[in-house]
């Protein structure tokens, strides 16, 4: 059968882009989520898809979907695997539908500032290519280089600049999707309309649950005149928080805001970008023409002069701008043996930072062996996320003694969070990781995403075991 | 194992996707296999267990490599990623698994024989010595570097041997060196006389030209990757009268279609051909304009994949009348 259904593939997009070799099986069954890794890091082999297709068109795409119908095998999209919660691994084995020859920009509209795109382009190269034409898309993720535009799109990503900017959901205009059972459909041309709900919305966030991404036009934006940042440090978080949230609230208009605990100050601010301070670490920067900015710049900064102990100036701004990727690179990241997660979270300013303290006191008291450090990265008028993470140096050799104990760990904390009102979570998405989670933070509004599965996908090939959504066979 | 010694390199790289988007081949292939994190995930595996180095598929990934720098150059650190293939290929030779094709292309390397021809205080190694007037030449083959990229490092020694013993011959004190690669080798490896590169010296030499002309320049791998000296090409064609046109979307692609590879084309056609269309297509498919490189393999690649183009070496540069 294995043979059979690889005729129908490789005819289906052509012999050069149907793989089930060792090389290509190795780099599918690891992501960025933790498990996986963990499990080679220990002599371990996770499960590896049976084939790996590349479609170039929509077409191709829907071809592959019948197949998977037809044999019900399952479907996996994945865009660079650069997702965190296991979303992109064919934990069913089946197809691997990787996405990143569908690359091309297909137009950019100078006039209503947008570009139409096939997902699968790698984002750094989707920002290039805008650049030429003098524009910008102002998504500026650290995975920039790591990710595609569909996998933002499946895992509703964010950029730095998203307190300007938006997050993907903002940036979307419009989707072509080809849905499980092989149709090519699209979304309506504008995000803001009153003919009924929105599908672009159904989809941004699907993580390849109920259909595949093909195309998708964006804003873009013109680059700006002037970019400017300025740093102060806090004696404690709170006050940091205080100042950050004034600054959202009179509707200044950041395109950034970070805030770094007093862990996170001490052990990273310190080592990427060389800032020995003791407290917590504020840095805002503004965007557009340059009177604007520095009006904007004056005003926050006088927000912050208030309470804050130190003005650590522009340079310490600007030197976390130009090093903001840094923090992802080895050896800055936290890496093997070291256990670690990243426990995003989104709440309202009333909220979150007894989000971050619940947090703090489950890892603490109940897991010794962690340290809890966090920043608060992406900001809104009514609240901001926090990225918090736990880190064990020392985790149990054992694989499967170490990923229960990681498990747990995430279990107790997020159950923590959502009791205080947290989302989980804001830009990671759910996956394979977190989809035991789904039915505690929506209640019986689960049933509701579960029906939609169920019609969309009735054989249940699409990514299966994700999202909270049923496992394969099921 | 060789790649014993890139161990820090493979546990950064295995886990790491930060310079997926300026792999040459992956870009063409879409192969999570061909990017640095693919390889050291496949060099991580056979560290585990050494019995995987015969694994086909291990291997063919290994050799698919182009062994651009971009990434390392790119990457924060600068993990040397392209040293984990190189260890990996001698790590398969040594353990007689290197494939039939690579065998015979490594048989016609160890099959040299350096001569010298002419007088004069300096020694040449390239294929244009009338622009080397009062220069010795030495012929005869690749001093080595290809063999070394391949994994045959004891025979890459061999003939590295061959070539010192005639240089010393020569009695020469400074090397113009036209080949990137066997640029880059030398320069590291021979340490009785000065190694330059073919554009330091014609610099020197250069009269200017007041004549305007309009060129891609399809960078070196090995002058801005692997030498850090990508300046003294472009100084000299700029001095020449070349206008350099911007080139693609970025700096910080490789666009040199397999040089870092020596041999990639012997082993890869395919690829090969796929690398040198995507250079054209990110030209925007000028077929008019010519590309200069500062590699003779370059040239002779995309010739022969891309026949309308019109290519030129940094040396075919001072002699074309076009
Ligand atoms: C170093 C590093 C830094 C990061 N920083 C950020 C950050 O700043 N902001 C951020 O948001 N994320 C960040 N991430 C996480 C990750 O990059 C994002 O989650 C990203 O959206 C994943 O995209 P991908 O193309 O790699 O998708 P994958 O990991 O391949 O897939 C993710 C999910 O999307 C689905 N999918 C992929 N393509 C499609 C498609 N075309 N149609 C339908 N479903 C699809 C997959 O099935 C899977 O469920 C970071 C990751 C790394 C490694
Ligand atoms: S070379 Fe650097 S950026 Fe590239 S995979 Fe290795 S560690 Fe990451």
């Amino acid at each position: 059968m294995h043979e059979m259904i690889l005729s129908e593939l490789t005819w289906a997009v052509g012999d050069d882009y149907v793989q089930n070799n060792d090389a290509d099986s190795l780099g599918h069954s690891i992501d960025y989520y933790w498990v996986p890794e963990c499990w080679h890091d220990r002599g371990g082999k996770p499960t590896p898809p049976d084939f790996i297709v590349h479609p170039s068109t929509s077409k191709q795409v829907a071809e592959v979907l019948k197949i998977a119908n037809t044999h019900k095998i399952p479907v996996t999209p994945w865009g660079g695997g650069s997702g965190s919660q296991g979303g992109a691994l064919p934990i069913y084995g089946g197809i691997i539908l990787d996405m990143k020859r569908m690359n091309k920009v297909l137009s950019i509209d100078p006039v209503s500032m947008t570009v139409t795109v096939e997902v699968g382009i790698n984002t750094q190269h989707l920002e290039w290519e805008v650049n030429k034409a003098g524009f910008s898309t102002m998504h500026f993720p650290a995975s920039i280089a790591c990710a595609t535009l569909g996998g933002f799109i499946a895992h509703r990503g964010t950029g730095v600049l998203s307190t300007k900017y938006g997050k993907i959901e903002d940036m979307i205009m419009s989707l072509e999707v080809v849905t499980p059972t092989g149709e090519i459909i699209h979304t309506l041309p504008v995000p803001r309309h009153a003919s009924g709900p929105s599908l672009t919305e159904l989809y941004l966030g699907s993580e390849g649950t109920l259909g595949v991404v093909t195309r998708a036009t964006m804003k873009i934006h013109m680059i700006p005149e002037s970019r400017k940042f300025h740093a102060f440090l806090f004696k404690t978080m709170h006050e940091a928080m205080d100042a950050g949230s004034k600054i959202m609230t009179s509707r200044l208009q950041p395109c950034v805001v970070r805030l770094y605990d007093e862990n996170e100050t001490e052990k990273l601010v310190k080592r990427v970008l060389g800032i020995d301070k003791q407290g917590a670490y504020l840095v805002f920067g503004f965007d557009g023409p340059e009177k604007i900015v520095d009006l904007q710049l004056e005003n926050a900064c006088a927000i912050c002069a208030k309470t804050a102990t130190e003005d650590l100036g522009v340079e310490a701004g600007q030197s976390w701008w130009d090093n903001r990727y840094k923090f992802f690179y080895p050896p800055y990241m936290f890496h093997m043996p070291q256990a670690f997660g990243t426990l995003d979270t989104v709440a309202t300013f009333s909220n979150i930072e007894n989000v971050y303290w619940a947090m703090k006191k489950t890892v603490n008291e109940n897991f010794p062996e962690a340290t809890f450090i966090g920043h608060f990265s992406h900001w809104y008028d009514w609240g901001c996320m926090l990225y918090a993470r736990f880190i064990i140096d020392e985790p149990p050799e054992d694989p499967t003694e170490a990923i229960a104990l990681y498990n747990r760990i995430w279990d107790m904390t997020i159950r923590a969070a959502i009791k205080e009102g947290g989302v989980i979570n804001e830009h990671h998405g759910v996956g394979l990781k977190l989809g035991r989670i789904m039915r505690d933070l929506y209640g019986p509004a689960f049933t509701v995403l579960e029906s939609i599965k169920k019609t969309l996908d009735p054989n249940n090939i699409m990514n299966p075991g994700k999202m909270g959504f049923p496992g394969k066979g099921v | 194992m060789y790649i014993d010694k890139f161990e820090d390199a493979i546990n950064a790289c295995r886990f790491c996707f930060m310079c997926r988007h300026l792999d040459p081949v992956g870009n063409v292939t879409f192969r999570e296999s061909d990017i640095p994190r693919g390889r050291a995930l496949i060099a991580d595996r056979i560290r585990m267990d050494p019995a995987n180095l015969k694994n086909r598929d291990f291997i063919d990934t290994f050799y698919r490599s182009a062994l651009s720098g971009a990434n390392r150059t790119h990457c924060v650190s600068h993990y040397d990623e392209i040293g984990i293939t190189i260890a990996a290929r001698r790590d398969i030779v040594e353990a007689g698994f290197a494939p039939q094709k690579v065998k015979s292309v490594a048989d016609k390397l160890v099959c040299v024989s350096f001569s010298i021809s002419g007088k004069g205080e300096l020694l040449y190694l390239g294929k244009n010595p009338s622009l080397y007037p009062g220069c010795m030449t030495i012929t005869g083959g690749d001093p080595g570097k290809a063999l070394e990229v391949l994994g045959f490092f004891n025979e890459s020694q061999k003939v590295l041997e061959q070539f010192k013993q005639k240089v010393a011959e020569s009695g020469c004190k400074t090397l113009v060196v036209a080949e990137p690669s066997s640029y880059h080798f030398l320069k590291e490896n021979l340490s009785e006389v000065k190694v330059v590169h073919c554009a330091e010296y014609l610099l020197e030499k250069s009269a200017g030209s007041a004549e305007q002309r309009k060129a891609f320049y399809m960078e070196s791998d090995f002058l801005k990757n692997y030498c850090d000296s990508s300046e003294i090409a472009s100084e000299l064609l700029e001095k020449s009268g070349w206008n350099l046109l911007p080139f693609g979307t970025n700096t910080e692609e490789s666009t040199a279609v397999g040089e870092g590879a020596v041999v990639f084309d012997e082993l890869n056609p395919e690829l090969c051909r796929k690398l040198c269309h995507h250079v054209v297509e990110l030209a925007g498919n000028d077929t008019k304009t010519p590309f200069v490189t500062a590699s003779l393999y370059v040239k002779q690649v995309f010739s022969k994949y891309e026949p309308k183009i019109k290519i030129m070496t940094i040396e075919d540069t001072l002699v074309y009348e076009g």
